[in-house]
């Protein structure tokens, strides 16, 4: 390995990262939305740089099913399905915590998801060694993103952040899973996107706003 | 005689700083009134302004202690003090052994304390509006400076300037993923120390969106010429710390003509460039409410926070 590949590396994980903190330091849904689309592009420019790396011809198409479905075809899904809403459910007003709390607290993550990586035994490979505490960094934050958030919609976001750790962490570590397997996960993106759109389309005309919580009104007690 | 000839330059550098400041705030008003659709004024309107407040006569409320007539004086000579470690075209500078990037930042506070403190001074209420509010963004500032400040110092191996944009003009940006996190971190801090558009707006007196000006209201004649042109030069050294430590190509190393007007000539397109990038950037945003500010301010301190993790990791 050159060190200039080593160095390309480590500047498009830290490019990653901050694509990343783009979902978490914003506020309305279109603004997630535009950030959850930066961020899959930069995905999948850095799923070809790792194709390019390990010199597998695999990893590029799974590249451009990463720019078509989730920069593409997903955004699109979700803001055809969400341009019936009201625009009040499209704001998420009151998030557990403040925007700049938040802030903070996904700073710590990323500090965290690095030193966990630490604890894997994987130095050799200087992929495994940049990427996966990027793809854990996106994991927890996509988590964090999710438990933060009140309405249905915007957990939908972090969702898809979370995939889109789980998708980075798979490729580094394994360089590819087969391209049959790769196929299978985004099909199920995107029939997961669709039934979970659904879901919201029914949950805002039966309760006239996507806040989780008010589904325990469901209760008779 | 290397060594006076270096000083030489080290004072033209400071003399130069001082030179172009307002020139940058007229690129900067230039390029918002272009992006309004105005014609704008000249982009030497500052020079005439400043000219004109020279010779005007200055009125002093009786109600003011000395603090409020010392504080022009006091900040031109922090702010100029600090303009003395700060290389421009040369990447060391010969005061760099006096003091480094920690000392800019104290005579920056240094400065801000007393403009607080004349806002306060002749007990106007704007004057007080004012202060409040420089307070609250200054103590959010400041550690969120440090550790953009710690990033790039444990990057390029110490505070001292010199030795920061040395090492920095010698290697590539690539090997250091931290230093965009720390890049991230200054611009917002940058955006907030001069007071540009989410954190204050320059371009207006309404009561709402003032921090800077409504301290220093009460000025007139030559000391509001004084205070501005040091706010202009606090502008201009902070555009040329962010572009000499992280854009440092074509700064001279080396004591030649050649070399130095080649410097001279890229540090004036480079903090020309950064100022209409934010001049844009301005035309862009609309001003925040006060309150949301610590949020952009959070943003720079986890964006440096992330950096020092990178660095270590």
């Amino acid at each position: 390995m050159e060190t200039i590949q080593l160095d390309v590396l480590k500047i498009s994980g830290a490019i990653l990262l901050i694509a990343t903190f783009g979902v978490i330091a914003r506020r309305g849904f279109m603004d997630w939305l535009n950030a959850y689309r930066l961020q899959s592009v930069v995905l999948a420019v850095v799923t070809t740089i790792i194709g390019y790396v390990t010199g597998i011809w695999e990893i590029y198409i799974a590249a451009a099913l990463t720019l078509v479905i989730k920069s593409l075809v997903i955004p699109k899904v979700l803001t055809h399905v969400t341009k019936s809403l009201e625009i009040e459910s499209k704001t998420d007003a009151n998030p557990y915590l403040s925007l700049r709390t938040s802030i903070i607290v996904s700073a710590f993550l990323v500090a965290m998801s690095y030193f966990l990586s630490q604890q894997i035994p994987f130095k050799s490979d200087p992929v495994v060694s940049v990427f996966l505490p990027v793809s854990m960094a996106q994991f927890f934050l996509g988590l964090f993103a999710l438990v933060n958030r009140r309405t249905a919609l915007s957990q939908v976001v972090g969702l898809l952040v979370i995939e889109n750790g789980l998708f980075l962490f798979t490729l580094v570590l394994t360089h590819g899973v087969s391209l049959i397997i790769e196929v299978g996960i985004f099909a199920d993106i995107l029939v997961g996107i669709v039934i979970s759109s659904i879901l919201l389309f029914r949950m805002s005309r039966t309760f006239d706003s996507l806040d989780v919580d008010k589904l325990e009104n469901l209760r008779d007690d | 005689m290397s060594n006076s000839l270096e000083i030489v330059i080290g004072v033209i550098q400071v003399l130069v700083l001082m030179a172009l400041s307002p020139l940058m705030t007229g690129i900067m008003r230039k390029t918002k009134a272009r992006t309004q659709k105005r014609m704008g004024a000249s982009i030497f309107q500052p020079y005439y302004d400043m000219a004109k407040l020279m010779r005007k006569d200055e009125v002093v409320s009786d109600q003011s202690s000395w603090i409020f007539r010392c504080t022009p004086w006091v900040n031109f000579v922090a702010i100029g003090t600090a303009a003395f470690f700060i290389p421009v075209f040369l990447s060391h500078s010969p005061f760099g052994l006096v003091g480094d990037l920690l000392l800019i930042v104290g005579l920056f506070g240094l400065a801000r304390f007393f403009t607080m403190l004349a806002g306060l001074d002749t007990s106007s209420t704007f004057g007080g509006i004012g202060s409040s509010r420089e307070m609250m963004i200054s103590t959010l500032l400041e550690p969120a400076l440090f550790l953009a400040i710690f990033v790039v110092a444990l990057t390029y191996g110490g505070t001292n300037l010199s030795t920061i944009i040395e090492t920095a003009s010698n290697s590539s940006l690539l090997p250091h993923p931290q230093l965009i996190f720390a890049a991230i971190a200054m611009f917002v801090i940058i955006l907030g120390e001069t007071g540009r558009l989410p954190f204050g707006n320059h371009a207006t007196h309404l009561e709402l969106t003032m921090v800077h000006e409504a301290m220093v209201l009460e000025y007139s004649g030559k000391s509001l010429a004084l205070i501005e042109w040091s706010q202009s030069i606090k502008q201009i050294m902070l555009f040329a710390l962010i572009a000499n430590i992280f854009v440092p190509w074509g700064i001279s190393s080396s004591i030649s003509v050649s070399t130095l007007g080649f410097g001279l000539v890229t540090f004036i397109i480079k903090i020309s460039a950064f100022a209409v990038f934010v001049a844009f950037l301005e035309s862009s945003i609309a001003k925040w409410r006060l309150f949301r500010v610590p949020d952009l301010i959070a943003v720079a301190i986890a964006s440096s926070l992330v950096g020092l993790v990178l660095y270590y990791l």
